[in-house]
């Protein structure tokens, strides 16, 4: 009852999400990762500029499992790492939903700041 | 004192319910960095410091709230059992005020009367713990507390004009509706949880 009632809530109500949340879900958006990937994607398409603690990721991942934007996709040992089984997770269709409407929103506003000039226009 | 027993300290700034679940997985994330950083270095642990300290409050909020729901939906559980014990009580002093009333034959107008003050306060108990039980709004609230008040108005009246009334009769008919009123008026708080994004 509950997940349906999460369901049936628009995906622009969750908006605007907070930059860190933005930036896991845009993480998983191609695949499922575990936190240290989480992180090391973020910090990658940021050029460094956006670096997610342990805190910040895990308790960002809370409430996007709590709301249903992401959910647990298994433990298992990182191939590349070979190291302990680690927790991974996915993006859930809602999570998919929610943040297609904020880079959309976000073009939204790189639009009419293009309009107004204030970052350079687009090459013809 | 390894970076990772250090760590392993600042994590009791979560709560343990948060720490117990993602606990494990913030060692090996922090584990993660120690092999890539330089964990000697005042820029290392400030960052760590800083990431505990924007994160920890706002897990610390989030988990008191999450408790105070819970306690919210406890006293909603105490509230409908108190709505059944009414029910039963209710209709109990119905039937036992029915049984009086015929064994006793006919007695003086003031021991009528106060039987029929009894058996609507029986009743106005009963719809106490309909209103209650049934529609457990602000609005039925509102209901069952009119009806516990009136129940009251009326046993200490018929108290008044029947003083042989019995210990137990009385301490139910005033002692219940007092009760459940001060638990109807006692302040109720709202969950505030799912607002995180």
């Amino acid at each position: 009852m509950v997940a349906k009632r999460r369901a049936a809530r628009p995906p622009e109500t969750y908006l605007p999400l907070p930059p860190a949340t933005f930036h896991i879900l845009l993480a998983l958006a191609d695949e499922e990762l575990h936190g240290y990937a989480i992180m090391k994607d973020v910090a990658a398409r940021s050029d460094g500029t956006v670096r997610l603690g342990p805190g910040t990721l895990y308790g960002s991942l809370k409430r996007l499992l709590a709301e249903g934007l992401v959910a647990e996709g298994g433990e298992r040992a990182d191939p590349d790492r070979g190291d302990e089984r680690r927790r991974y997770y996915r993006l859930t269709p809602l999570g998919l939903s929610v943040v297609r409407a904020e880079a959309r929103r976000l073009a939204a506003m790189v639009r009419a700041a293009r309009r107004k000039k204030l970052i350079g226009v687009r090459p013809a | 004192m390894s970076a990772e027993r250090i760590y392993r300290l600042l994590l009791h700034a979560y709560p343990p319910e948060f720490r117990a679940e993602y606990g494990r997985e913030m060692v090996l994330l922090f584990r993660d960095q120690c092999r890539e950083s330089d964990v000697r270095t005042v820029g290392f642990w400030a960052a760590v410091i800083r990431d505990i300290a924007r994160s920890a409050p706002a897990l610390r909020v989030e988990a008191w709230r999450a408790r105070r729901s819970e306690n919210t939906r406890t006293v909603e559980v105490i509230m409908k059992l108190a709505a059944i014990l009414t029910l039963l009580v209710g209709v109990f002093g119905i039937v036992n005020t029915m049984i009086e009333w015929t064994a006793g034959g006919t007695g003086s107008i003031e021991h009528s009367l106060a039987l029929g003050l009894s058996v609507c306060a029986g009743a106005l108990l009963l719809a106490a713990g309909v209103a209650i039980f049934l529609r457990p709004s602000e609005r039925g609230r509102q209901a069952g507390r009119l009806a516990l008040l009136a129940s009251l108005v009326l046993i200490v009246a018929a108290r008044l004009l029947h003083p042989w009334m019995s210990v137990l009769s009385q301490l139910v008919g005033i002692g219940l509706p007092i009760a459940l009123l001060i638990a109807l008026y006692w302040p109720r708080k709202h969950s505030t949880l799912g607002a995180a994004g």
